[in-house]
């Protein structure tokens, strides 16, 4: 990677990255606060506000993660991954506390 | 593998961080005054001069609320919110505010707690230090201002984090400063003051995200509360159950003997009350108890004022918080001491200091971050826009005098706007702060007409001059001044002058530095001027 990306990178590259961290980036903190209030011993208005305490941190390091991915398309995958499976682990978790 | 990142972080860092260094300077340099929000709006409102307001007795109080009732049910008889702001010795006036519903901007009006008459020229109407706050948080522009301040904050957070990374020797950047050395004076400048300042900056906007939380970040609530807020706050603060419309008119009880009946539950004065959903059944009133800042300044864990909430139509009591009680759980406690680390309301004046040079130090830091950018590409273009890239570099070298000079600029000069506005024109705290923006807009004006290095200079020219003869108008306007102000103990009044003289002597060692440095910059600014007509 050059030091001035922008130079050398495709410019349809760098915006995907500046929309990954903008608005992926925030999907994913989203889905973690999601997350984590599932798993925090709080009661629930807590373990909300616990799990969005962090959320602020996971936002910040998803677009430094974006922007240190060696490409666009990974630094999605990045993003992707992890939040799907975070998304999906909240589904059902949520589905095992409505059935009990 | 480390080398690229440190590369991709680097190239970050100059972006992220120059496309919002300009909002972040505002944000900083406005949040850094409003530090002394309270000193400031006191010598706007002359109070040294006037001396400590009396105390109203209960009796005055109980009137006052009457008068602001009858006030707000001829205004705003079914509004969805009435705040009644009780004279304290800071403000002799009676404040009231209103909002018609819940997306509509407040109304506020100051009133004569004895006849409730619209008192505008008996006491200079301001906003005071609040304006600094105002302009801090939300830029004066409501929810979109909040969401503006949030992105840029997250911009900061990402700055800070790749900043660290830029910089391997983090310690020795520390102690290194070559000064008279052009760029890499700036560039140690910048190292020092964001090393220097570090866990207060990351302290700082971290806990600034967090006041707007539910805000910012609303999907736990969301997913987890079906989007309730009302009910989602009544739990997490252990309150009373939320009371919804109900669309049924009603006729609002009595608020003074209302207000008399929580100051008796809580066992102390009332400051502040609030009516919700005036006119409807659902209709509610909560008597909020005063502050005690002594009681509080060695706490992190803000405690309970005193409040009481009372049905605003039968009359009924339907819950008490005693004063210094703490409500909700240990996360809660968590999200209120990072709230109490953003607002500084522990450790009194010699904490407030702290915050204030660390502040400061933050607001140079992002300015010479800023400068940096430009001083390192005027010896050498680095043609990051193509044939635009003169134009682009212009656009950044004014903005740049905008925000950090210009700025400075408009806040001494509102000092002034304060002192030299009439005192009996209609909505004089809202002219004050228009008057503060239009400046603002000039100085954006001069700094594209003028060259570079002239803006620059000039602009801190006539900032240093309003700052060192703030008391001097102060003297010419109200006949008070520094002297008389310190001779009577009144510390508030002369920090606020002393201090802008600090200031104002801080922008002439600036104005020497420039000066000097002038002869060489002119001819680099006549190489960029050509390039700017050949582009």
């Amino acid at each position: 990677m050059s030091p001035h990306p922008t130079q050398t990178r495709p410019r349809l590259a760098l915006i995907s990255r500046i929309v990954a961290a903008l608005i992926g980036g925030y999907a994913l903190a989203s889905v973690f606060s999601i997350f984590l209030s599932h798993l925090l011993p709080s009661e629930l208005p807590e373990a909300v506000l616990g799990a969005t305490l962090f959320s602020f941190a996971i936002y910040t390091a998803a677009i430094i993660w974006v922007f240190a991915a060696a490409s666009a398309a990974r630094a999605w995958l990045g993003l992707l991954i992890p939040g799907a499976l975070m998304g999906l682990l909240s589904c059902a978790m949520q589905f095992a506390g409505s059935a009990t | 593998m480390k080398q690229r990142f440190r590369q991709s972080m680097s190239w970050l860092h100059t972006w992220g961080g120059l496309w919002f260094t300009w909002i972040l300077f505002a944000i900083f340099l406005t949040g850094t005054l409003g530090v002394f929000d309270d000193p400031i709006s006191h010598w706007m409102r002359e109070q040294g001069k006037i001396g400590d307001i009396k105390p109203l007795t209960a009796e005055q109080r109980a009137e006052s609320v009457k008068v602001a009732q009858h006030y707000l049910a001829g205004k705003a008889p079914r509004a969805e919110f009435w705040g009644i702001g009780l004279p304290d010795e800071a403000q002799a006036a009676l404040r009231v505010f209103w909002r018609e519903q819940e997306e509509s901007p407040f109304e506020q009006r100051l009133l004569d707690p004895a006849n409730g008459r619209e008192s505008g020229a008996s006491q200079r109407d301001t906003e005071g230090g609040h304006h600094f706050v105002h302009m801090h948080f939300e830029l004066h522009a409501g929810t979109a201002g909040i969401w503006i301040v949030g992105a840029a904050t997250v911009a900061m957070l990402v700055a800070l984090v790749s900043g660290i990374v830029v910089h391997k020797k983090i310690f020795t950047d520390f102690f290194t400063f070559r000064p008279r050395k052009g760029q890499r004076s700036w560039l140690d400048g910048h190292n020092a003051l964001g090393v220097l300042t570090l866990p207060f900056l990351f302290m700082i906007s971290y806990t600034g995200l967090i006041i707007f939380w539910a805000l910012y970040m609303p999907a736990g609530i969301m997913a987890r509360h079906d989007g309730d807020e009302e009910s989602f706050f009544a739990a997490l603060n252990e309150g009373p159950a939320p009371r919804p419309m109900q669309h049924i008119d009603a006729l609002l009880h009595e608020l003074s003997p209302l207000m008399l009946r929580g100051e008796a539950a809580i066992e102390r004065e009332a400051s502040f009350v609030v009516v919700e959903h005036v006119g409807d059944r659902s209709a509610s009133v909560r008597i909020f108890g005063r502050f005690d800042p002594d009681a509080e300044s060695d706490r992190l864990v803000g405690r309970s004022s005193g409040n009481a909430l009372f049905d605003a139509i039968n009359g009924e009591t339907i819950d008490v918080q005693k004063p210094n009680t703490v409500r909700g759980g240990n996360v809660l406690a968590i999200q209120r001491t990072m709230n109490a680390l953003h607002f500084v309301r522990f450790g009194g004046y010699p904490m407030k200091w702290l915050y204030f040079i660390c502040g400061m130090a933050g607001t140079a830091m992002l300015a010479t971050g800023a400068i940096l950018f430009m001083v390192k590409r005027r010896k050498k273009s680095a043609d990051e826009f193509g044939t635009a890239t003169p134009r682009v570099y212009r656009l950044i070298e004014v903005l740049n005098v905008t925000a950090i000079a210009g700025l400075s600029l408009a806040c001494i000069a509102y000092f002034w706007i304060n002192r030299l506005l009439p005192l009996d024109i209609a909505d004089r705290a809202v002219r004050e702060i228009q008057l503060f923006f239009i400046l603002w807009l000039l100085t954006l004006l001069h700094a594209g007409l003028r060259p570079p290095m002239r803006a620059w200079i000039e602009q801190l020219a006539v900032s240093a001059a309003l700052c060192l003869g703030l008391p001097l108008i102060n003297l010419l306007t109200t006949g008070d001044w520094l002297f008389s102000a310190l001779a009577r103990g009144d510390s508030e009044t002369a920090g606020v002058e002393l201090t802008a003289m600090v200031f104002g002597l801080i922008f002439m060692a600036i104005l020497r530095h420039l000066r000097q440095r002038q002869p060489n910059q002119q001819n680099r600014e006549k190489s960029l001027a050509t390039a700017i007509e050949g582009a």
